[in-house]
């Protein structure tokens, strides 16, 4: 999401630096000038960018770096600081009884906002009720009834009625057993004047414990009159970000979050009922540092790993570690690769690969890693269970038939092969090893000595 | 929409006629005497003179290559005509971009657009009686023109022209309002005088059937749709049968919305495109995008190739600069801008007299 860029622009920027123990103002005015260009690439508001990176500037050049610290360290820590500063803390939500309020645009996402929200609080063990106000919009009763269904929560609506405030009064009431009441509403935006007051006057009888405005990741320049709208009108408490799984930065949300004096609360980055994410600030700008992000790797890990496993019983990642790797296995861990989420992201959170060692691939080296898989696994859909399971026993014969079959070059087919004897033998290396090797694993794979392309990536799945 | 940079247009065109005629004054001593030095000797002028004029019109270590020649400049000087410089522009030209950035024209495209305005007044040679405002006029309305008229097309007469019945197919990322749209439009062909079915190809989203069949009822209009989870390119396809089997002359085809890097959804799109075959393919994204707008335009163009644009949402104080990115990298044109949620909310998008409109003509 937003700064993503930032990370490596800067990185190439400040690695201009390298060595120097002062700045002068160009130095500084280049750096700012980046920083600046990023920040707008990311929807972040102008005038907000400009405050920002004059303050970085002013203190890049009055601040006196603490001894020992390079230039380069002095500048990045100002960034990150002030960031820090901009993004805050992700907004409080206590595992609690609450009513929650959802305002927005048009299309921004809160019937689907709402219905994720109400999975994730019934996931915490609270029991969540969505209550569906938008009495506007065709087939918003429909949505919002389908989607709770999805998440398996508590609903209530009235087709019938055309008075959202009504309805709220009596949701309320309908679903007084439940923990936490999410009330969606009709979208609207900051001029609709009688659209204004209607959610002001839901707001007074829903009484909620927080307001969270829902902005699409791709928001532009217009977050600012938004937000602060719908702040002046219902006060807001944090903001849920939609629709991140594009490439939208969603910096019209830093906007917002800055305009209203609150946070972010969640990030939605998909469209089923589990993709929704808590907003964690700290990963968040580790990953920025290029430091990684563990827990996100290991619990997207565990998750894909559990998705792969579901599906094959007599599959058992164990056997792995026991010495024999065959291509059955090699394919599940690319299946487990592709169930984390696309390379690029994954790779961010690793740490020593994200960041800067990202920005020396080639832009499609992931695109490429990911066709490359692809054409892997129509391979081997086209191999026997035996070709599978001992990948030795395929001579020329049978690869010129598994790249008929698959309608693939027999190239790669014999790079496959070559990929799956590379990663047998890395596996072998790391037999055997305690948790305390773990870096010098991280330190072989940053070498590139881990088999080669993805090879020593693939071996990544298990160890994990 | 585009009131903000409206405003930005017009100090701009104060700021350069304002620096350039700073430059002007400053200029004007020098050059008297350098002109004075070079009418009285060829090449022997003393050395303080000639740094003098050489140095004081320009900063001292301005590269003379990048900046008008200096014959250039004194043969404008005999003429009456002053010479636009690149510095003259930098600070108004930094305040365009940002201008351009706050109402949310691409970056990419703000400096597309920056580099023809540069290359249009850069060198430029103005009569010290034409005001400077009129030079960087044109060279607005030019830049501007340029990216946003891009291969405008007659819509009522593309669809009068074209063979019955005429597929619309409409595609998008979640929530732009697609839908919206479709319904406007039948309302907008039905004023025309033209039929129109609507087919559902949204399977995917909870509550698509039911959303446009209210529209189709309200507008009373046919729909086809088919169960939820369905193939979405078999139901366009049956809607265009079902036109031509009872002479409806338009097929507009509802799409579900879809994030531009779902690899699946994009291919399922060129499916639909493959075996559809829509005479036209429009894309709807919403007004108040940003930066993201100009990257999933181009996506959904390689998917499924788009004839032109339709901006939703117009109303909502946007910006609207993702008009101008998105015609810049599509090449195709902005058609229409949806400005409310009634039906007749829709209006068609006329560049030339939007670039009229900015620049306060």
């Amino acid at each position: 999401m937003v700064l993503d860029d930032l990370g490596s622009s800067l990185r190439g920027t400040l690695s201009t630096l390298q060595g120097k123990s002062r700045l002068d103002e160009d130095d500084v005015e280049e750096v700012v000038k980046e920083i600046q260009r990023s920040l707008l690439q990311a929807d972040v508001d102008v005038s907000l960018v400009m405050d920002l990176s004059d303050s970085i500037e002013t203190r890049a050049l009055e601040e006196e770096p603490p001894g020992g610290t390079s230039a380069r360290d002095h500048v990045l820590k100002i960034v990150y600081e002030e960031l820090v500063d901009l993004i805050g803390e992700s907004t409080e939500l206590p595992l609690e009884p609450q009513t929650i309020l959802l305002a927005g645009l048009q299309g921004s996402g809160k019937t689907t906002s709402a219905a994720k929200m109400a999975w994730w609080f019934s996931k915490k063990g609270l029991r969540p009720a969505v209550i569906q106000t938008d009495t506007f919009r065709p087939g918003a009763y429909d949505q919002a009834e389908q989607m709770a269904d999805r998440a398996e929560v508590e609903f209530y609506g009235d087709p019938d009625s055309d008075d959202p405030v009504e309805i709220a009064r009596e949701g309320l009431e309908a679903t007084a057993d439940a923990d936490v009441h999410i009330v969606d509403t009709a979208g609207r935006h900051a001029l609709e004047d009688d659209l204004i007051a209607e959610i002001e006057e839901i707001d007074s009888v829903v009484d909620p414990d927080r307001s969270l405005l829902v902005l699409d990741a791709a928001i532009g320049q217009g977050a600012k009159e938004q937000a602060s709208q719908f702040d002046d009108s219902i006060g807001i408490d944090g903001v849920v970000i939609t629709k991140l799984d594009g490439t939208a930065k969603g910096g019209g949300a830093l906007t917002a979050v800055n305009e209203t004096d609150s946070s972010i609360a969640f990030l939605g980055t998909g469209e089923t009922v589990q993709d929704i994410e808590r907003f964690e600030p700290d990963g968040f700008i580790s990953r920025l540092l290029g430091m990684g992000d563990l827990k996100q790797l290991s619990e997207r890990v565990e998750r894909a790993m559990a998705e792969t496993g579901e599906e094959d019983d007599d599959w058992d990642p164990q056997d792995i570690m026991e010495g024999s790797f065959t291509l059955k296995d090699m394919q599940k861990q690319m299946e487990a690769m592709n169930n984390m989420g696309p390379l690029d992201q994954v790779m961010d959170m690793i740490p020593g690969m994200g960041g800067g060692l990202m920005d020396q691939l080639p832009d499609d080296a992931m695109d490429v890693t990911q066709d490359r898989m692809r054409t892997f696994d129509v391979a081997m859909d086209s191999m026997t269970d035996e070709e599978l399971e001992n990948p030795r026993s395929i001579g020329q014969e049978r690869v010129e038939r598994i790249a008929r079959g698959a309608g693939v070059d027999e190239e790669s087919i014999r790079e496959l092969l070559e990929q799956h004897r590379m990663m047998e033998r890395t596996i072998k290396q790391f037999q055997g090893m305690g948790d305390g090797d773990m870096q010098r694993m991280m330190k072989k794979l940053q070498q590139g000595d881990g088999g080669g392309g993805m090879g020593g990536m693939g071996g990544m799945g298990p160890f994990g | 929409m585009f009131d903000g940079l409206k405003d930005k247009l017009d100090s701009f065109r104060s700021d350069v006629e304002e620096s350039a005629e700073a430059a002007e004054s400053e200029a004007d001593p020098d050059d008297d005497a350098a002109a004075a030095t070079e009418a009285s000797s060829d090449d022997g002028a003393d050395p303080e003179t000639t740094a003098d004029a050489d140095g004081t019109p320009s900063d001292p270590d301005d590269a003379d290559t990048d900046s008008p020649g200096r014959l250039q400049r004194a043969k404008a000087f005999a003429t009456g005509k002053v010479v636009l410089e690149e510095e003259d522009l930098e600070d108004p030209l930094w305040n365009l971009e940002m201008a351009l950035l706050e109402s949310d024209v691409e970056m990419g495209v703000a400096e597309a657009i920056l580099a023809e305005i540069r290359s249009n007044l850069v060198g430029e040679t103005k009569s010290q009686m034409a005001s400077t405002g009129d030079l960087v006029e044109d060279a607005l309305r030019d830049a501007l023109l340029e990216v946003i008229s891009v291969g405008q097309f007659d819509f009522d007469e593309r669809i009068a022209q074209a063979e019955k019945p005429v597929t619309i197919v409409f595609t998008g990322v979640n929530g732009v309002g697609k839908t919206t749209t479709i319904a406007k439009l039948a309302r907008y062909l039905e004023a025309r005088g033209y039929s129109a079915v609507l087919a559902n190809g949204d399977t995917y989203r909870a509550g698509a059937n039911e959303q446009i069949r209210e529209h189709a009822e309200a507008l009373d209009t046919r729909l086809i749709a088919h169960e939820q989870g369905g193939d979405p390119a078999a139901v366009v396809y049956d809607g265009v049968e079902y036109a031509e089997a009872n002479d409806v002359d338009v097929v507009l085809g509802d799409t579900a919305g879809r994030l531009h890097t779902s690899s699946d959804l994009m291919a399922q799109l060129e499916k639909i495109d493959r075996v559809v075959g829509p005479d036209l393919t429009l894309f709807v994204d919403e007004a108040v995008a940003g930066q993201d707008a100009v990257e999933r335009a181009q996506q959904f163009d390689e998917a499924a190739e788009i004839d032109g644009a339709v901006l939703t949402k117009a109303d909502a104080d946007s910006q609207g600069g993702a008009a101008i990115s998105v015609a810049y990298v599509t090449g195709k044109p902005v058609l229409f801008l949806g400005t409310g949620q009634g039906y007749d909310d829709i209006e068609r998008f006329d560049p030339e007299s939007l670039v009229d409109d900015l620049l306060g003509a």
